[in-house]
C-alpha cells in the first residue's frame, strides 16, 4: 500500500484529516448551545449573499433595488440563532434548508408588501451588489429588470452561484495564502493558467515565461489546486453540520450532485 | 468567474494529485455517489487501471477481502495529498449492464448475469460484507461475457429508487441486512428480463422485491437456487403451481420419455388390433 507524502502546506484538509477541523462549524456551534462566533455568521454571508440575490432576481423577478432591499432583508433577520437551531441535517442540507427559507421570507416579504420594516432597520455592509449584477447570467447589464435565464430554474441558478461564490472565495483565500507564506510564482502560475480567460498557454511557455521548468510549473499547479480544494473544504466547514454533510457538499461543489 | 473558468477550477482541483506515484492519470471514466473513477496508466508496470478516489479507505478494505471471480481485484491503495483517499484496481474492459440490457434482453443471458451478481453477493454475504447500492451502473459485463460488481459495502450509501429496498427508502439502517441485497439483485432480475419470460422466473423477481424482508428469500443462496431449479426444469419456491401447470412442466421435461411412452403405447394397440384381425 503506498502512501504519499504529507506536505505541511497543504494542511488545511491534510493527510491527517480528510477535512478541515481547525474551525468548528457554525451549525455545530448552535447544536451544542454556544455562542455563535461573529465572523462565522460572517462567513454565511459571504458565501451565501450572491446566490440569494441573484435567486429573488430570477425566481421572484425582482428588480435590483428589490432584490438588494430582499437580500438584506433575509440576511439581517435570518442570521439569528434560532435559524441556525432550528436547522436539522437529516431533512435537508444547510444550502437547502437556507434555500426554503428564503423562498418562505420571500414570500412573505412579497404578499405584505411591507418594506419599511424590511430587515428591522439593519443593513448588512459589504455586499458589492454591482458586482453581482456583472455576473448575471447572459452577461448583459440588466440593472433594473428582473433576470431572465431560459437555460436555468431558478434553483440551478441557485446552485450554480452557489459554485460560483464558493470558488471565488476559495481562489480569495488561495490568493492571501500565497501572499502571506512568500508563495507568488505558484500564485502567479495558478492566476496565468487556471484562472485564465479562454484559451490557455501550453506548459512550456509558461514555465519558460516564469523562468522554471515544466516539472516544477507542474508541482506549482498541483500544489495551488489541492490548497485551493481545502480552501473550499473549509469554507464549507463553517457552513454544514459535520462531516457527513460537508462531504455531501464536496460533492455538490465539484460534481453533478445538487 | 465566469462560467468557463468556473467549470475548469471544478475539474483541475477534483483532479487527484498523483504526483510522486506510479500512476498517471488519462481521463474520469465514472463518478458516483461516494467517488470518482479515472482510467490512469501505471507506468512501472505498463498496463492501463482503474484509480478512484473517494473520502475514506474504507471501501479500498472491504474490496480488497473480497477474492471472487467477480469482483473487481484491488492492486494498490493510497492516500492522496489532501486526504482523500484512492484505489487502483483493474480496468474492466466492458459496458455497463444498463447498456448490455439493451441488447442483451434473453432469459438465458439474464440468468447468467443474475447468478454471476449473485455468487458475487453470496461470497461477500459469507464475509460479512452488504453491497447495499446494487444497480444496472454498478455490474459490469466484460467481453468475453465476465460480470463484475462494482462499488462496493459502503456504510451510509442511500441505495438508488427502483432498486432499493423499502427498509432503505425509509433510512432505516438497523433493518438493512444481506434481504436488503436480495430485493435489489430481485430487481436486476426484473429489469433484465424480457417482457415474455416464463411466469416462474417474474415469481423469483416478485418474491425477491417483496416490501416486508421476511417475505422474501432468507439469503440470495436461496435465491439462486430457486433460479437453478428453474434451469432444470424443477417447481420453484416462488411460484405455486396449479396441477395442469405442474402436468405441462413434467411433460416439457420429459418430452423423450412420453414420445417412448406414447410410442409404445401406439405399438401396443397396433399389434392388439393386428392380432384381432
Amino acid at each position: 500500500m503506498s502512501r504519499m507524502g504529507f506536505d505541511p502546506d497543504t494542511a488545511i484538509g491534510g493527510a491527517h484529516d480528510r477535512f478541515p477541523s481547525t474551525r468548528m462549524s457554525l451549525l455545530e456551534a448552535a447544536a451544542a448551545g454556544k455562542a455563535l462566533p461573529n465572523d462565522a455568521l460572517d462567513r454565511v454571508a459571504a458565501l451565501y449573499w450572491k446566490p440569494v440575490y441573484k435567486y429573488i432576481r430570477l425566481k421572484w423577478r425582482k428588480s435590483n433595488e428589490d432584490a438588494k432591499d430582499l437580500t438584506q432583508g433575509f440576511f439581517a433577520s435570518a442570521l439569528e440563532r434560532e435559524f441556525f437551531e432550528r436547522f436539522d441535517p437529516d431533512q435537508a442540507s444547510f444550502r437547502t434548508y437556507l434555500r426554503v427559507a428564503l423562498d418562505r421570507y420571500a414570500a412573505n416579504q412579497h404578499a405584505s408588501a411591507n418594506r419599511q420594516k424590511r430587515g428591522g432597520g439593519l443593513v448588512m455592509t459589504g455586499l458589492d451588489f454591482d458586482s453581482a449584477v456583472g455576473e448575471q447570467p447572459g452577461g448583459e447589464d440588466r440593472r433594473q429588470k428582473a433576470i431572465v435565464c431560459p437555460t436555468l430554474s431558478p434553483e440551478e441558478l441557485f446552485h450554480r452561484e452557489w459554485q460560483r461564490q464558493l470558488f471565488s472565495l476559495a481562489v480569495d483565500d488561495l490568493r492571501d495564502f500565497c501572499e502571506q507564506c512568500g508563495k507568488q510564482t505558484q500564485w502567479r502560475i495558478f492566476e496565468a493558467y487556471d484562472l485564465a480567460d479562454g484559451d490557455r498557454r501550453d506548459y512550456a511557455a509558461l514555465a519558460e515565461l516564469h523562468g522554471i521548468t515544466v516539472t516544477t510549473l507542474n508541482n506549482h499547479l498541483a500544489w495551488s489546486r489541492r490548497t485551493l480544494r481545502g480552501f473550499v473544504a473549509e469554507r464549507l466547514r463553517g457552513v454544514t453540520s459535520g462531516d457527513r454533510e460537508l462531504r455531501a457538499e464536496m460533492r455538490s461543489a465539484f460534481g453533478r450532485s445538487r | 468567474m465566469n462560467d468557463s473558468t468556473l467549470d475548469h477550477l471544478r475539474t483541475v482541483a477534483d483532479l487527484p494529485d498523483l504526483t510522486g506515484t506510479r500512476y498517471e492519470i488519462e481521463s474520469e471514466i465514472g463518478r458516483g455517489g461516494l467517488g470518482v473513477v479515472y482510467a490512469a496508466l501505471d507506468s512501472e508496470l505498463g498496463r492501463r487501471v482503474a484509480i478512484k478516489v473517494l473520502d475514506s479507505t474504507d471501501e479500498a478494505r472491504v474490496i480488497a477481502n473480497l477474492e471472487h471471480p467477480a469482483i473487481v481485484p484491488v492492486y494498490d491503495a493510497g492516500t492522496l495529498p489532501d486526504g482523500r483517499a484512492f484505489y487502483a484496481m483493474k480496468l474492466v474492459d466492458g459496458i455497463r449492464l444498463d447498456h448490455y440490457a439493451v441488447k442483451h434482453r434473453s432469459v438465458s443471458e439474464s440468468l447468467h448475469v443474475i447468478e454471476r451478481i449473485g455468487e458475487a453477493l453470496a461470497f461477500a454475504h459469507s464475509r460479512g460484507v452488504l453491497h447495499r447500492d446494487l444497480k444496472p451502473q454498478n455490474v459490469m459485463i466484460g467481453s468475453f461475457g465476465e460480470v463484475y460488481v462494482m462499488d462496493w459495502g459502503i456504510a451510509g450509501v442511500a441505495g438508488t429508487p427502483r432498486f432499493q429496498s423499502p427498509e432503505q427508502e425509509r433510512g432505516a439502517r438497523s433493518e438493512v441486512d444481506q434481504r436488503s441485497d436480495v430485493y435489489a439483485l430481485g430487481a436486476l432480475l426484473a429489469f433484465t428480463l424480457p417482457e415474455n419470460a416464463p411466469r416462474a422466473l417474474k415469481a423469483v423477481a416478485a418474491k425477491a422485491m417483496r416490501a416486508k424482508p421476511d417475505g422474501r428469500y432468507a439469503s440470495v443462496s436461496a435465491m439462486l437456487l430457486d433460479l437453478r431449479r428453474f434451469e432444470d426444469g424443477l417447481a420453484v419456491d416462488a411460484f405455486p403451481e396449479s396441477v395442469w401447470q405442474k402436468s405441462w412442466r413434467f411433460a416439457s421435461r420429459n418430452r423423450v420419455l412420453l414420445a417412448l411412452l406414447a410410442a409404445y403405447v401406439l405399438v401396443r394397440v397396433a399389434l392388439y388390433f393386428f392380432r384381432k384381425f
